[in-house]
């Protein structure tokens, strides 16, 4: 299971106006030998309310340093909190490095990639690069990196030095939205048009043998449609995408009026798919059960409490959950439930399958 | 570039989700029964083989049905450790059903799954010896091919990455019992054969499910699933029929 570790903040630097570069030590254990790619998933309290988020490591294998981009948010709590208020010598917790966004590292073997990225999606990218520059002599990497103007470039100054280091088998070609360039190809989105017009003119596509996409869902939809055109597989083609795009949610704390009227059974209320269905329970049936007795598809697998697929979320009222081995403490104190180790203890419970 | 669309209408293009955080709750439902399938499958399936390693009647057979077990395991853990990035207890999740747990023999063939664990329902009937188990090995290994073929486009991008390590040992395991088979037949076993594939083949065909299931829009609209289990069963008829006539057999009437 997930297990969160302490990190202490070694180093905070601004890469632009609104991102920084967080560089992080280990306090007390946990395995942060990362591999290129990966992210780390963070949680920090605010108000009581525990939020978590999930950074890229943007530092390469051999830099020696663990190191997250994170890029401020509007609206985003952690975003915005690290952004601020994260200082060098403060503790951060984090799970270990998690995420398959790479492709194994095989010196012997020279391989030309293709990056796609997208504001802050840079971050796995220029790990995965660093990494294949320096651990595969033999290979080449091409980075298309989109941007909305000159200024929202992170890690930029960093792109010209990799540049200079890995001359000849680095190329880094900048689209600016909205900051015209000499080559008119460079300004714009980058969708499956631009793609087309890149393969066209500046990238050898029949030589890509991998290319790493990360970046806003609908540029990674457009580039992966035009890869896909030119012929490239779905194993050639590694999708990361963050959560940071979608908006965070709020967390409610489940009303627990207790009443204390003893009834053996209970007015259930299951939403499902968008959709609510009210019934009458015994209270010593599990909601799993109750619920899929009246024809509802509920989702589950195990039926033991160690699975977490049945999780739902109790709205109105309480249930007593017999065993848990899946759910953590903060999603319990958010209202969450294993619908199959769950029986109603009030009269009437609200239960939602969809949050 | 910090423009967002829907998730839906992402998935519907083809989209991939690529860890936890980003997968709608419903999205988490349908890919975790997918997967405990999956993994539960994996784990009864070389739970059951387990008992016929001693049944093997020389040292290759023994080697081959050692290594399915192996396998098979290590393909469940594989998959299990995905399920754990969503809060699955792992450890817990190992052991918390007796994988071994079999019907009667003679149990009619069905689809109602067992209550307790999401194995494919061909998985609830037990082998009886060496030959059974190298044909069940066979129709169940094809059957299984074309039924990860389904998951190597998986939206969910780890889970297709983890299918695409596995499909190509499942393969392997049904090219060792094709050629176990062939040289049963040499041997002329043929009627002990016929016998097993009369019994494995309804249980093997049913363990595509119905036809038609509400949900497969909903799975399509996800990008879990492509294709219709009638579509994937009518597949595996076909290849099945071609591998029993390679080996000089009939398929079964039903």
């Amino acid at each position: 299971m997930a297990r969160f570790h302490q990190l202490s903040v070694t180093d905070v630097t601004k890469t632009i106006r609104d991102a920084v570069v967080v560089t992080l030590k280990p306090v007390n254990g946990g395995d942060f030998d990362f591999i290129q790619g990966q992210y780390l998933t963070f949680r920090q309290d605010f108000d009581g309310t525990e939020v978590r988020r999930s950074y890229s490591i943007c530092a390469g294998k051999d830099d020696g340093v663990l190191q997250v981009g994170i890029k401020k948010v509007d609206g985003g709590a952690f975003s915005t909190w690290a952004n601020e208020s994260l200082k060098p010598g403060m503790t951060i917790e984090a799970m270990e490095p998690m995420g398959s966004f790479h492709t194994p590292i095989d010196p012997q073997q020279p391989k030309n990639y293709l990056g796609f990225a997208g504001g802050s999606g840079i971050t796995p990218v220029l790990s995965i690069m660093k990494t294949v520059l320096r651990r595969e002599p033999e290979s080449t990497f091409t980075l298309v990196y989109a941007n909305r103007g000159v200024n929202t470039i992170m890690f930029r100054e960093d792109l010209e030095d990799l540049k200079n280091l890995y001359m000849g088998r680095l190329t880094v070609i900048h689209v600016l939205e909205s900051d015209a360039q000499d080559i008119d190809l460079f300004t714009g989105r980058v969708d499956a048009d631009k793609c087309k017009a890149l393969f066209e003119h500046w990238i050898d596509i029949d030589s890509i043998d991998t290319t790493f996409i990360c970046g806003p869902e609908p540029m990674m939809l457009g580039i992966a449609a035009a890869l896909r055109e030119h012929g490239l597989t779905d194993e050639q083609i590694k999708f990361e995408l963050f959560a940071s795009a979608q908006p965070g949610r709020l967390a409610r704390r489940a009303s627990s009026s207790a009443s204390g009227a003893a009834a053996k059974s209970t007015e259930a209320t299951i939403t499902m798919d968008g959709s609510a269905r009210s019934f009458t329970m015994d209270k010593d049936q599990s909601i799993l059960d109750a619920a899929l007795e009246n024809a509802l598809d509920a989702p589950y697998a195990c039926k033991a409490g160690v699975c977490s697929t049945c999780k739902c979320k109790v709205l109105e009222g309480e249930v007593e959950m017999i065993a848990n081995h899946a759910l953590e403490d903060y999603e319990v104190a958010q209202g969450y439930v294993l619908s199959c180790q769950s029986y109603p203890l009030t009269d009437r419970v609200v239960v939602d399958y969809d949050q | 570039m910090t423009d967002t669309m829907d998730i839906t209408d992402y998935l519907a293009q083809g989209g991939r989700l690529t860890n936890p955080a980003n997968v709608p709750t419903r999205y988490r439902a349908e890919l975790m029964k997918i997967m405990a399938t999956f993994v539960d499958s994996e784990l009864a399936g070389a739970a059951g083989f387990a008992d016929v390693i001693n049944a093997g009647p020389g040292i290759k057979e023994r080697i081959a049905a050692a290594r399915i077990v192996l396998e098979k395991t290590d393909n469940a853990d594989k998959v299990l450790k995905l399920m754990g990035e969503f809060g699955a207890n792992t450890d817990r999740y190992a052991n918390h059903h007796p994988w071994s747990d079999r019907l009667p023999r003679d149990t009619a063939p069905g689809t109602t799954r067992n209550a307790h664990d999401m194995r494919l329902s061909v998985l609830n009937y037990p082998l009886d010896g060496w030959v059974d188990a190298v044909v069940m090995n066979l129709l169940m290994g094809l059957a299984v091919d074309v039924q990860l073929s389904e998951f190597l486009t998986s939206s969910y991008q780890p889970f297709a990455e983890a299918i695409r390590e596995v499909a190509p040992r499942e393969q392997r395991h049904t090219e060792l019992a094709a050629e176990g088979l062939e040289k049963l037949i040499a041997q002329g076993e043929t009627d002990a054969v016929n016998q097993s594939v009369a019994y494995w083949w309804p249980r093997v065909s049913d363990s595509f499910g119905s036809g038609v299931s509400p949900r497969s829009d909903t799975l399509k609209a996800m990008g879990l699933r492509h294709k219709t289990n009638a579509e994937l069963h009518d597949t595996w008829v076909e290849i099945a029929t071609a591998a029993l006539k390679k080996l000089g057999l009939d398929r079964p009437a039903s």
